[in-house]
């Protein structure tokens, strides 16, 4: 097939499916095996993207994808970091991925409410292996071939379910760490998230690490929410700057949902979040907030669709950008209205922030409506500081430094008050601290 | 040594001369106002005081507790005791009023060589000003004027002020957007404030403040000069005569 815009994998992946497929988790079941193989199949015929797909037009992948790198295993991560990143409070539970793959000896999933359970699909390849073709499947219009490739190569991967009507009072965090001291790789961790019909919970994502060694984590999710049930989502990236972050989530919404989530990417060389939320029944509500920050030579693209698919609809995506060094920041969003999604509400805005003449910013915010009694907004800024703000902190004693510093901050907290979790909130706000040009300056306390 | 000394006083926005020679000298412990139509330059003026950028003095000069006040940056005119009201408080949401208020006294202090302030002391400083203003706490909280109706960021203004506790205070219209009440309280604030060495430079368009505030002089500025100055009945003249009798005269 013509490929003129996306390219085939480097044959090193080839090499490396056949090399690994017969170890990959739940290999023993031929339903899998061939899983894995269709898969594999669709990333050769898809083809990785080159900047003249449209969709990554601004975001230049292949050079750190193009080629296979080994797996990543797990090692023994610095306790201590990991304990800095725990969030959601004392009561929550907490699943702990290093370099991609679960740690269970570190992870705290006891003493769950009757139908809450939470497990691990390599624990499913041993215990109930017939599930994971389902589990691990890709919808069949799924167009991303790194959605592909995460579901030939997994290795690791939670499975969040929740019966109707469980609303558990604790966070569940998980909290993926790499540690790139020594190990180069990859790793394809998948998440599966099920909310029965009136269930609630509060979910917790944290990506950390620490080392030079290039990792490249192609993190895909899959979303469920029933009837009336409510997911707060709450993601915070900052891997380390030798890092890729590829982070793909499909959300689906029964009639009546609602989901708030609220990102913030505050480091890693490469962070690209595709967000593809579908209000699939009347009456479901999405919030999308975001906050990157790139610096020096970081890279963070957000691209979000949100499909208005049914009537009564509300989404509100509210992205904001601070820019600075060298770095690029994309925002592509886009609201699609279908043709019987009449009385739906959909707003989007994405402001940014440049801090260096070297900085860049591509901003695309897209509106396709195809219902005619619809309320929808876009809107899209980029720029500087707001001369009469620093004005007014000056006029009432702030240095002009300290006053850039604060509103550069505020910039970013605008994003930050909406976040739920008050430590999550915190550790956002100390790495937003540490990327404010003269944050450190800040006082702290009663900021963060 | 008066407080405020201005000096036949010019100043231009954007290419176009506004304050056009303004003299004016107040003491400390004194209440001045500024009366003038829309467009006289009152608001130009305050200003030009606080030092904003796009206002370009090109004559005279200002001199504030003997010092060059124009020589020097925004924040050092703070520091030095100076204090402008807004006529339109900024918006900055993403930091609340109480972090915003705490640095801002920190920096003052620091200018100034004094210690920070305790936060116990802080607080306890806040809420009576709050008290004072009749504002609700949950204010304090919120982000810089986030929400804030007309008649909250006024009396943010006065709280500010309040907590500042500045040598020399500008209110720049202060007074518009105000209700009756509002207008009431907020005048109340500043009566409280009064006093001792604290000087004020009310800046209004109409008498109906003054009734609460009562100045010790008046100024009536037209087009970019003050045509008169007198004792606190100007203000009722200039009520029954309107600015126009003024204006004509001038001419």
């Amino acid at each position: 097939m013509a490929r003129a815009r996306t390219v085939l994998p480097d044959p090193s992946y080839e090499e490396l499916f056949t090399r690994a497929r017969n170890r990959l988790p739940g290999s023993q079941l031929p339903e899998l095996a061939e899983l894995r193989r269709q898969a594999w199949r669709r990333v050769c015929e898809i083809g990785l993207p080159t900047s003249r797909v449209e969709e990554w037009k601004y975001t230049s992948i292949l050079g750190r994808v193009q080629k296979a790198l080994p797996l990543l295993e797990a090692t023994a991560p610095p306790l201590e970091q990991l304990k800095a990143a725990f969030a959601g409070g004392v009561e929550a539970r907490r699943l702990i991925f290093v370099n991609g793959r679960l740690v269970p000896e570190l992870s705290h999933t006891g003493g769950l409410p009757d139908g809450m359970a939470i497990t691990s699909l390599e624990r499913l390849a041993a215990r109930q292996p017939e599930r994971l073709a389902a589990l691990t499947r890709p919808a069949e219009e799924e167009g991303s071939a790194f959605a592909w490739l995460n579901a030939a190569f997994w290795t690791s991967g939670a499975v969040v379910e929740l019966a109707a009507g469980v609303r558990p009072q604790a966070p569940l965090q998980l909290l993926f760490f790499q540690d790139a001291r020594e190990q180069a790789g990859m790793t394809h961790p998948r998440l599966v998230v099920r909310l029965g019909p009136g269930a609630r919970l509060h979910l917790i994502e944290s990506h950390l690490g620490e080392g030079e060694a290039g990792q490249w984590v192609n993190l895909v999710g899959a979303v469920e929410l029933g009837e009336g049930a409510e997911l707060v989502h709450e993601v915070m990236q900052a891997p380390p700057q030798s890092a890729t972050l590829l982070a793909r989530s499909r959300i689906q919404l029964a009639a009546g949902a609602r989901l708030v989530r609220n990102i913030a990417s505050l480091g890693g060389g490469l962070v690209r979040n595709e967000t593809e939320v579908h209000l699939c029944g009347s009456g479901a509500e999405a919030l999308l907030n975001g906050l990157y920050m790139p610096m020096e030579r970081e890279h963070v693209d957000q691209f979000v669709r949100v499909h208005h698919e049914q009537p009564g609809c509300h989404s509100d995506q509210f992205f904001k950008g601070i820019v600075g060094g060298k770095a690029r920041a994309v925002f592509a969003g886009r609201i699609m209205v279908y043709r019987d999604a009449q009385k739906t509400n959909a707003y989007q805005a994405n402001n940014n922030l440049l801090l260096s003449d070297e900085a860049e910013v591509d901003t695309k915010p897209e509106l396709e409506i195809f219902a005619d009694d619809v309320k929808c907004s876009h809107g899209a800024t980029v720029g500087a500081l707001d001369p009469s703000a620093l004005f007014y902190l000056r006029a009432r004693g702030l240095p002009q430094a300290v006053a850039e510093s604060l509103l550069t901050y505020a910039f970013a907290g605008e994003v930050l008050e909406r976040v739920v979790d008050p430590h999550l909130r915190g550790q956002m706000a100390r790495r937003v601290l540490d990327r404010v040009p003269g944050g450190g300056a800040l006082e702290a306390e009663g900021l963060v | 040594m008066a407080l405020l000394e201005i000096e036949d006083l010019r100043a231009r926005v954007e290419g176009k001369e506004i304050l056009k020679g303004v003299s004016l000298s107040l003491e400390a412990g004194e209440v001045h106002a500024i009366m003038g139509p829309n467009g006289s330059g009152k608001s130009t003026l305050a200003y030009v005081l606080a030092g904003r950028d796009g206002y370009e003095v090109t004559g005279g000069a200002v001199r504030f507790l003997g010092e060059d006040l124009l020589a020097m940056e925004p924040e050092e005119r703070a520091a030095a005791g100076l204090f402008l009201a807004m006529q339109y408080p900024v918006e900055i949401p993403g930091v609340s009023n109480m972090y915003f208020l705490r640095q801002a006294l920190n920096a003052l202090r620091k200018a100034r060589g004094e210690e920070e302030v305790k936060p116990g002391e802080f607080l306890k400083q806040v809420r009576a000003a709050a008290e004072l203003l009749g504002m609700p706490q949950e204010l304090l909280k919120r982000d810089i004027n986030v929400g804030f109706s007309g008649g909250e960021k006024k009396r943010n203004e006065i709280l500010q002020l309040a907590v500042l506790e500045p040598r020399l205070a500008v209110l720049d219209e202060t007074d518009s957007g105000l209700d009756i009440d509002a207008l009431k309280t907020v005048a109340q604030g500043v009566n409280r404030l009064r006093g001792g060495e604290r000087a004020f430079l009310i800046i209004t368009h109409y008498q109906r403040l003054l009734n609460h505030i009562v100045p010790d002089r008046v100024h009536v500025m037209v087009d970019g000069r003050i045509l008169r100055s007198g004792g606190k009945e100007l203000a009722l003249e200039l009520e029954e005569r309107g600015y126009e009798g003024f204006a004509g005269k001038a001419a």
